[in-house]
């Protein structure tokens, strides 16, 4: 056969493409370790940021959710919209709730459920009279579900068998002018729609220090409660607590799907708080404002690294196309060497960046030396322990921007590539 | 040492009527201020297939201009190029390209080999982007290289080869595809007397063994002396065209 008669094969230029792109990025080892090292670092500090970040905010939502009604709230129709003992679950809708909850699509989700009674009402002493939130709970589950009996600082939380005790928060306690062991009274609607009042005595009093939670809130014992406000059996809310934040949406597909809609609402953490659901959101936003504006510059790199390549090897290329490669074929050597770089740094960027945080920070970055006190917002306190939470979709999408930052940057040097001019190019004087 | 399978062939003397290259008033003008600079000025040339020919001139007269006209790496003003019966003027720029690697060569001053390719694969390239099996490559190369003195430097990078190595190497990825011409723009400028006369050897030999066209454009007086052919520019015009 001549070889002045063979015709090439798209396919074959592609592989002759590739391969001289292949040769050139280990070729000029310096200028491919510079620009890679920009993508490296870059996606390295991305994949440290965003796993430090989701492990903070999975933090915030541990914590407002244990402080608050669960990742999943399960409460009478209107009840989130009317919080009276109107809206209550009685005995049978309570039976059929916790039945809702060992679905086995749902039960492996669950850590554990706590029924609550939920009433607005007013705490009064001899010298106050304060508007708080009164929790009926069982004194056998809150503990294991509830954060604030870790935060006591006198007394007992709540015991099995306590019919007059009262938890309470020491805002309270200081507002109302009374001190553990005294006694107070609580005033509320019963389910009959008549006030009502308690004689409760101070058993422990805590300290979260979320001033709506210090001043607001009191736990009873759920039986009192109940016997109190004439609702037997009856609750206004089963907190759900789950595995992960992120076991919330088909959790909740499936309790929406398996419970009677007209009797049961199934609200969500976001649903139920969303105050901190917008706090998690903007906090998010902030960071992904940073994130794109590391990836800029990063991007400006490749692109100036590139760029200052291709200018540099303009003879390189004018060879190339006077050898009879066309313009196109000499930008996509160009496009190619800049997608092999990216996949390259992508792969050890990811290594690098999930090594040093696995490394530095698995059992958590601890941010307390810039706190003098307490942070607390959105009615939830702010670990200044952030424990980075690996999520296998965050780290495929840092890969995949820096990736497609990488080619994008390698566009322009590309084009530029496929315009040289040839005769220019190999003047000898250039 | 195999006798070399390298042959000329005919086709393109067929397609052209016996020449290799034919220019019909050929023009390049830059435009500038405040006037427009004619850098090549109605040339019309016949190159036969075959022939060792030069253009000399001083510097600026146009040489480089029109070589690199002749090999498609600049359109011209005004005029036609006829190559292997085509004229390029016709041609989009893929077919342009490739026409240069099916029926050009090209020399360079510099050498201009690829530096992340051996010596081997720098002059195979033109038969590996024309599909050329790899047997059928290495076997023409290797061929040549016998024919050039580069036999075992085959497997070396350019950086560790000299200027008239360089050059050779050049010269084979130049002729191996057995292209209709080879264009060689100051090929001996940068190397010394020796290596510039080996070279010139080197190429004379593929001209005579193998009817390979080379045109030169060149300053170098040992150019313009083994020329079977020298035309003379001055100011983009031909003033003299002397057959030996």
């Amino acid at each position: 056969m001549s070889a002045a008669g063979t015709r090439p094969r798209e396919g074959l230029r592609l592989g002759i493409i590739l391969r001289l792109s292949l040769r050139n990025v280990l070729r000029y080892a310096r200028r491919s370790t510079l620009t890679a090292s920009a993508m490296v670092l870059g996606l390295a500090l991305l994949i440290m940021s965003r796993t430090l970040a989701d492990g903070a905010h999975e933090s915030w939502i541990d914590q407002g959710v244990q402080l608050g009604t669960g990742h999943v709230a399960l409460q009478a129709l209107g009840y989130q919209q009317n919080r009276s003992l109107d809206n209550r679950l009685d005995e049978g809708a309570l039976a059929t709730v916790l039945a809702a909850l060992d679905d086995p699509e749902v039960e492996p989700s669950v850590v554990m459920a706590a029924p609550r009674i939920a009433v607005s009402g007013l705490a009064s002493s001899a010298g106050s009279a304060i508007p708080i939130l009164i929790l009926g709970v069982d004194p056998d589950v809150e503990p294991a579900f509830s954060l604030l009996d870790d935060k006591l600082v006198e007394g007992r939380y709540l015991e099995s068998g306590d019919r007059l005790s009262a938890y309470v928060g020491i805002g309270l306690v200081e507002r109302l002018g009374i001190h553990l062991g005294s006694r107070f009274v609580l005033t509320a609607q019963d389910a009959d729609g008549e006030i009502q009042g308690q004689l409760v005595r101070v058993a422990g009093i805590f300290r979260t220090g979320v001033p709506d939670l210090d001043e607001g809130i009191i736990h009873l014992a759920l039986a009192t409660t109940q016997r109190w406000l004439n609702a037997p059996g009856a609750v206004t809310t089963v907190a759900v607590l789950l595995q992960s934040s992120r076991t919330t949406p088909p959790v909740i597909r499936t309790l929406e799907r398996t419970l009677p809609a007209d009797q049961v609402e199934v609200l969500s953490w976001r649903e139920a708080s969303p105050e901190l659901d917008a706090a998690v959101k903007i906090d998010d936003l902030g960071d992904w404002v940073f994130h794109i504006i590391t990836l800029a510059i990063i991007a400006l790199a490749i692109l100036n690294a590139i760029l200052m390549a291709v200018l540099n090897r303009k003879r390189e290329f004018g060879v190339l196309q006077a050898l009879g490669l066309t313009g196109r074929e000499t930008g996509v050597v160009v496009l190619l060497e800049g997608v092999m770089l990216s996949l390259l740094s992508g792969g050890l960027g990811v290594l690098l960046g999930l090594g040093v945080t696995w490394a530095l920070w698995r059992d958590g970055l601890d941010m307390s030396f810039l706190m003098d006190e307490e942070l607390t917002f959105s009615g939830t306190l702010f670990d200044p322990v952030m424990v980075p939470e690996f999520r296998l979709a965050t780290i495929f999408l840092s890969l995949a921007l820096i990736i497609t930052i990488g080619v994008l940057a390698s566009l322009y040097p590309a084009r530029q590539a496929t315009r040289i001019d040839v005769a220019e190019a190999m003047k000898f004087d250039r | 040492m195999s006798e070399p399978r390298l042959q000329p062939t005919t086709d393109h003397q067929v397609q052209t009527g016996g020449h290799a290259v034919r220019t019909i008033d050929l023009w390049k003008t830059y435009p500038q201020e405040p006037e427009p600079v004619h850098a090549v000025r109605g040339v019309s040339l016949e190159i036969a297939r075959g022939e060792f020919l030069a253009m000399a001139g001083p510097s600026g007269s146009g040489k480089t201009t029109l070589l690199n006209m002749l090999g498609g790496l600049t359109r011209p003003t005004r005029g036609e190029i006829w190559i292997a019966d085509r004229e390029l003027a016709q041609l989009s720029d893929k077919a342009l390209a490739r026409l240069r690697l099916e029926s050009i060569g090209f020399v360079f001053q510099a050498y201009n080999l690829l530096p992340v390719l051996t010596a081997l694969e720098n002059a195979e390239f033109s038969l590996l982007l024309r599909g050329v099996p790899k047997e059928e490559r290495r076997r023409k190369v290797e061929e040549l290289f016998v024919k050039i003195g580069m036999d075992g430097m085959e497997n070396r990078r350019p950086g560790r080869l000299s200027g008239g190595q360089q050059q050779r190497v050049a010269v084979a990825r130049a002729v191996v595809g057995e292209p209709a011409l080879v264009l060689a723009d100051e090929p001996t400028a940068n190397l010394d007397s020796h290596a510039s006369d080996d070279l010139l050897e080197v190429m004379e030999g593929l001209n005579r063994d193998l009817g390979i066209t080379f045109v030169f454009a060149t300053h170098d007086p040992r150019v313009m002396e083994r020329a079977h052919r020298l035309i003379r520019l001055v100011d983009g015009a031909i003033v003299s065209d002397e057959r030996r």
